[in-house]
């Protein structure tokens, strides 16, 4: 009997700290096949089990060109993070997926890509990133604007040092308002200020964002602002899904299911959606 | 067109028939009288069957999809853990007595646990199902399936389509291969039918004029009628317990959660409502639906549009089992009134 609600095992081969309550898994699929077997697409989800205590939905926030495993990274909130947060290093969980749409990379060879995201919106950001620099020639210019609350809450904070320190990728750091500590070298004001300080150019160019929905939208109007159109921003819609195959009836907005239709969409995509955010 | 051919279930011959489809390994399922309530159980004669009803106050979904069921086991040690699905292998069960609206509501769960990934808790069910259905000779105030353009007369999704006759019998029309095989192996209880059966008058409900389905739809496909302030005026006093969505016949969220202990247990997939408030909260706390009649408003979408436009389906059968059960008196046929306009 196939079984579409069955997860794989996976086991946690490493740990990362990346904030308060906030860890990423490097996870290994257990049987042999499904690890060879295994491919996504940057902008996929995942449904990650801690067992008795049920699944929860991330994105994979590692690069489909890194084979061989795959990364979450998640906060610990409520019951089936926190049982994930317990476990260790050799520890199985569970995985389905991957489901949903992806970002078209292919679509945007030859252009410039803007990367726009806040606190831990940075994570599915993460995996189109990688996706890209694997991939770098076939792209312009790589901007990221990426920030958070705090100088503590910024994730990935080894590779925003790399990243940084790549004389082919502009990134800017950023966090709210007495958020800075007295070291912080980045900048320090809103995401949408930022991004409209470093006005990135609309020709030819490519932005993605995810964030918390205050940021995305004034994401939106900094960029209109700036010259962009809806068909060059994409985001990725994240809503509470339990079954991601179109089954459960959570994550609908309006007459569209996230968990199959999306959860990547363009500006305008959302834009045509039913007020159900 | 060819005739169709007809033949005569003997009240008589059910016994024979029940006991046949036992004798197989299957379930007979038909509306019994359980703590004064008619409800879908599992009966081995005919005379425990209910037979002065309108409708079940359940639906047959719960054979297909049932309140709650086992999908995985899992096992935690120091060794390592461990889920393995379980299998299903379901007996042939007959639904008898359903009616002929909530036999059309097969399509639309069909649609649901198939487009796509396949569902094959509910498929390997539906493939061992007959529906018998008993076309209905009463209807309450709550009936409302000719204004959804169905009636005692839709014979959608049944397998064997029953006309009860002045003599207590019945005249059985098979309308699936599957009905008719089963038709074909009962051979001895489904005899040829006399030229002259006469069969009792149908009750049809009254239409309700006011209700403009073409309407609706229009209204519901522009976006903008999230704005209307018809859907917090005509919804107010919902009080969310999702009654409504327990005995919908089309209604179909599930839940996916683990009982159990820390050491095993079991990964469940149990039957959900979108007018939980917890339904589609985030971790975050924010919530996509965090009043009562945008939770309202997304089940009305859900029949009204989502199932006719994505599954081309009905998602409202007329049943009128959400009407019945409801604690406020929300009736849905209000609010189709309300949109029609």
């Amino acid at each position: 009997m196939n079984n579409i609600y069955l997860p794989q095992l996976v086991t946690i081969e490493d740990i990362y700290d990346e904030a308060p309550d906030v860890k990423s898994y490097r996870l290994v699929f257990k049987d042999k096949a499904v690890r060879e077997a295994f491919d996504f697409k940057a902008g996929q989800f995942g449904l990650y089990s801690a067992f008795g205590l049920g699944e929860s939905t991330f994105c994979i926030a590692s690069s489909p060109t890194r084979k061989g495993y795959i990364q979450c990274t998640f906060r610990r909130t409520g019951r089936v993070t926190g049982g994930l947060d317990e476990l260790s290093i050799g520890g199985t969980m569970g995985f389905r997926g991957p489901y949903g749409n992806w970002f078209p990379l292919d679509e945007w060879k030859g252009k410039n890509i803007v990367f726009i995201a806040g606190g831990i919106g940075l994570p599915p950001v993460r995996s189109v990133i990688w996706n890209c620099l694997d991939r770098r020639e076939d792209f312009g210019n790589i901007t990221i604007v990426y920030g958070a609350k705090t100088v503590a809450d910024l994730v990935y904070k080894n590779e925003l040092e790399h990243w940084g320190g790549r004389p082919d990728v502009k990134l800017i750091q950023t966090v709210d308002p007495g958020g800075e500590t007295p070291e912080w070298k980045g900048k320090t004001g809103f995401v949408p200020t930022v991004l409209e300080e470093a006005a990135p150019k609309a020709e030819n160019s490519i932005a993605v964002t995810c964030g918390p929905p205050i940021m995305i939208k004034f994401v939106l109007a900094t960029l209109k602002k700036l010259g962009w159109n809806d068909e060059q921003v994409y985001t990725t819609l994240e809503n509470k899904m339990k079954c991601g195959v179109g089954k459960c009836g959570r994550c609908n907005v309006g007459d569209v299911y996230i968990c199959k239709e999306g959860p990547v969409y363009t500006a305008a995509g959302v834009k045509k959606m039913y007020n159900d955010f | 067109m060819a005739k169709t051919v007809e033949k005569l279930l003997k009240k008589e011959n059910l016994d024979k028939l029940i006991t046949s489809v036992k004798a197989d390994g299957g379930r007979w399922i038909a509306p019994v009288t359980d703590a004064r309530q008619v409800v879908f159980k599992a009966v081995t004669k005919h005379e425990d069957m209910a037979s002065d009803y309108i409708l079940a106050r359940n639906s047959y979904k719960e054979v297909l999809f049932p309140q709650t069921e086992v999908i995985a086991e899992y096992s935690v040690s120091r060794e390592g853990s461990e889920m393995h699905g379980v299998e299903l292998t379901p007996a042939e069960t007959v639904v008898f007595g359903a009616r002929p609206c909530e036999a059309a509501s097969l399509k639309s769960l069909r649609s649901v646990f198939t487009w796509d990934f396949i569902d094959e808790f509910y498929t390997k069910r539906e493939e061992k199902l007959i529906i018998i259905t008993v076309a209905c000779t009463k209807a309450d105030e709550a009936c409302f399936c000719t204004t959804v353009n169905i009636s005692p007369e839709s014979t959608e999704g049944s397998d064997i389509y029953l006309k009860e006759t002045v003599s207590g019998d019945y005249l059985a029309h098979g309308a699936t291969e599957k009905g008719k095989a089963f038709m074909a192996k009962h051979g001895n209880t489904f005899e040829n039918a006399p030229k002259d059966a006469q069969t009792k008058k149908l009750v049809m409900p009254e239409e309700i004029n006011g209700i403009d389905l073409d309407k609706i739809s229009e209204r519901l496909k522009k976006t903008g009628h999230y704005e209307d302030h018809v859907w917090a005026e005509l919804t107010r006093k919902c009080i969310g317990c999702g009654a409504c969505t327990y005995v919908c016949p089309t209604c179909h969220c599930f839940d996916i959660t683990d009982e159990g202990t820390a050491i095993e247990g079991e990964r469940r997939k149990n039957w959900d409502s979108c007018q939980f408030d917890a339904f589609t909260l985030h971790a975050s706390g924010h919530n996509p639906r965090d009043t009562q009649f945008k939770r309202w408003r997304n089940r009305f979408m859900c029949k009204m549009h989502i199932y006719p436009e994505k599954f081309n389906s009905t998602g409202c059968v007329g049943c009128g089992r959400c009407v019945r059960v409801c604690p406020v008196r929300l009736d849905i046929t209000e609010v189709m009134e309300a949109l029609s306009k």
